[in-house]
């Protein structure tokens, strides 16, 4: 824990030099002035080490020139990679999850618009209600829907394919697009819409010149994590999947079975890489998108909408 | 906040009930006769079921005995405390770094703040799979922790209780979800006015007392939040259990896949995911509420 009263300013890190004074004071003054600052970075290193360390060994592992992943070093190799590449099973799980997710993050995109517009901006009876229902799913845990979801299958003869999987993801997945737009036209006064019909605008005009730009960094945030969502949800895409296998079934199928192979080594370290240049892709076209609008802030707010 | 207006476009067609039929229906139709097909239906479909006798008991007509069988299996019970355990100490933890972290990124860290915050959504975006990898990885007996341990000469002989077993299971648990948890709090944080620390520190107040008096209070809307986004999940967890708990971390998730699975038991399946189905609401409303509370006193 940091000292909240422990200062008169908070220091700011990297914000400048030390008072000049501070050099006079003797060594253990210095460091008790400067413990608040020093206990909060290591703070925040002992999460960033929780967090990403583990895939930071994976990553580095993945390059051992040894059959299994322990100490010592045996140098660098590719090989793992060129075995990555060349194993079908690990090729047809990223596939069929790329198409999947692709899928699920257009069809949660054009349900969770239409939703979001129809909760936030039209009155009619049973609008709480229906909130309420889109709400929930978000809460209901995916074991339980993926469990459900198997069940209703399999009573209604329906065999589990990649479409059941798709269909199933999109429910659970459209409902966090509805509540990130819905967030993004909630900030917006719906004022300059009514402006923009008395000025002449058509209900397409006023859409496309209007809506869209607001909601922008809204859809495009939506967008990022409907596709994440989709791409790494386990539950889901294990009770109610076929033969095919999502990549994450397919690490889950491997791991259960056997020890940890530098091959999969391989292959998370490809994925983790292409999650953090979208993570940082998304970040940019957000930035750029809420631009208009002002400032960095709104932008960070789009990226954590999904999150509250 | 509805505004007094009329809703858009009604007005040029004022008064049209048709109008006032149609456009919800253009909007909500197709979403929610999705949720209803494959959400509610599915949901109504294994109430159904775990009312059923199995279809293996030879008998036939209503039952409650797939859930008090659940409920009174002492296994279960056991299973459910071990969850319990798990899933609490494992929030403990989350929050205990989530506390100060969110503190720390909202006041302290300048204009390292918004990249910080991207590592966060970062860290919720990697695969999950390849984080309990990566875990199994490190904490295993011939894992890069014992292996670099035995290596300094700390220990002789690896730590067989690093993996499989409820140690694991925290560990990986507590890491998963640390991106909720720090988030509704760090948003919690930025609405503090920050005066009220110097006023604090004015009358007297020492950094504990003004955290426990002052702050607390006022993130506590975001720490129930936290609680509403991450506990369930936590509890109803099932892949990291499977492939780090071995047998002394076995949990509630792994009971309904075993038997809807493995024992292929689905009426039994069923009624045990409705039980924590209701838990899992009854915790939801609960957390809810207090958040609730917490914001309209404060």
């Amino acid at each position: 824990m940091t000292g909240i009263g422990a200062e008169a300013r908070p220091i700011s890190i990297g914000s400048g030099t030390a008072p000049p004074s501070e050099h006079r004071l003797p060594f253990r003054r210095r460091l008790r002035r400067r413990m608040p600052a020093i206990a909060s970075w290591a703070l925040v290193g002992f999460a960033l080490v929780l967090l990403f360390g583990p895939v930071l060994m994976l990553a580095l592992f993945s390059f051992n020139d040894s059959s299994i992943i322990s100490l010592p070093w045996e140098g660098f190799t590719t090989r793992w990679y060129e075995e990555a590449w060349n194993n079908q099973q690990a090729r047809d799980a990223i596939v069929n999850s790329l198409f999947v997710a692709a899928l699920v993050t257009a069809g949660s995109l054009v349900l969770g618009t239409l939703a979001a517009w129809g909760l936030t901006r039209l009155r009619f009876r049973g609008r709480a209600a229906l909130a309420g229902l889109h709400g929930s799913v978000l809460v209901v845990p995916w074991l339980i829907i993926g469990v459900a979801g198997l069940i209703f299958f399999s009573e209604i003869g329906v065999a589990l394919s990649l479409t059941t999987v798709g269909l199933m993801q999109l429910v659970v997945t459209f409902p966090l697009v509805v509540a990130i737009v819905s967030a993004g036209l909630v900030r917006f006064p719906r004022s300059i819409e009514e402006a923009a019909v008395d000025l002449g605008a058509s209900q397409g005009q006023m859409i496309r010149y209007v809506v869209l730009p607001q909601i922008a960094p809204s859809l495009a945030a939506a967008g990022i994590f409907a596709f994440a969502w989709s791409f790494n949800n386990f539950e889901i895409s294990f009770f109610t999947g076929g033969f095919e296998q999502t990549f994450p079934v397919w690490v889950f199928s491997i791991l259960r079975q056997s020890e940890n192979l530098p091959m999969v080594n391989a292959v998370s370290t490809v994925i983790a890489l292409a999650q953090i240049l979208a993570v940082i892709g998304a970040w940019q076209l957000i930035k750029r998108l809420s631009r208009r609008r002002g400032s960095q802030d709104d932008a960070i707010q789009e990226l954590m909408g999904a999150v509250r | 906040m509805e505004s007094a207006s009329l809703p858009l476009g009604h007005r040029r067609s004022a008064g049209s009930r048709f109008d006032r039929l149609l456009r919800p229906l253009a909007f909500l139709s197709a979403p929610t006769l999705l949720l209803g097909v494959l959400f509610l239906t599915p949901m109504v479909v294994m109430l159904v079921i775990a009312l059923n006798h199995g279809v293996l008991s030879g008998q036939s007509g209503f039952t409650l005995s797939n859930f008090t069988d659940a409920i009174s299996d002492p296994l279960y019970r056991e299973v459910a405390w071990t969850t319990f355990q798990i899933a609490t100490i494992a929030m403990l933890i989350q929050l205990l770094i989530a506390v100060p972290l969110a503190y720390v990124l909202a006041f302290k860290v300048g204009r390292w703040e918004i990249p910080l915050l991207l590592f966060l959504v970062l860290a919720d975006e990697l695969n999950p799979m390849v984080r309990i990898y990566a875990w199994r990885m490190l904490l295993g007996r011939e894992g890069l922790i014992n292996e670099g341990l035995m290596s300094i000469g700390l220990i002789d002989a690896p730590i067989d209780a690093l993996l499989f077993s409820k140690f694991s299971v925290i560990v990986v648990l507590s890491t998963s979800y640390l991106t909720y948890t720090v988030i509704p709090i760090y948003a919690a944080m930025k609405a503090v006015d920050r005066n009220l620390f110097e006023a604090a520190r004015d009358l007297g107040a020492g950094w504990w007392t003004t955290s426990r008096r002052v702050l607390l209070p006022l993130i506590a809307p975001g720490i129930f939040v936290a609680l509403l986004l991450v506990y369930i999940p936590l509890f109803t967890d099932f892949a990291s259990p499977t492939l780090v708990g071995g047998t002394s971390g076995y949990m509630l998730g792994q009971v309904v896949n075993d038997l809807v699975l493995e024992t292929g038991d689905l009426n039994a399946g069923a009624a045990m995911s409705l039980l924590m189905l209701a838990a899992s609401a009854l915790f939801a409303v609960i957390a809810y509420r207090l958040a609730r509370i917490r914001q309209l006193e404060s």
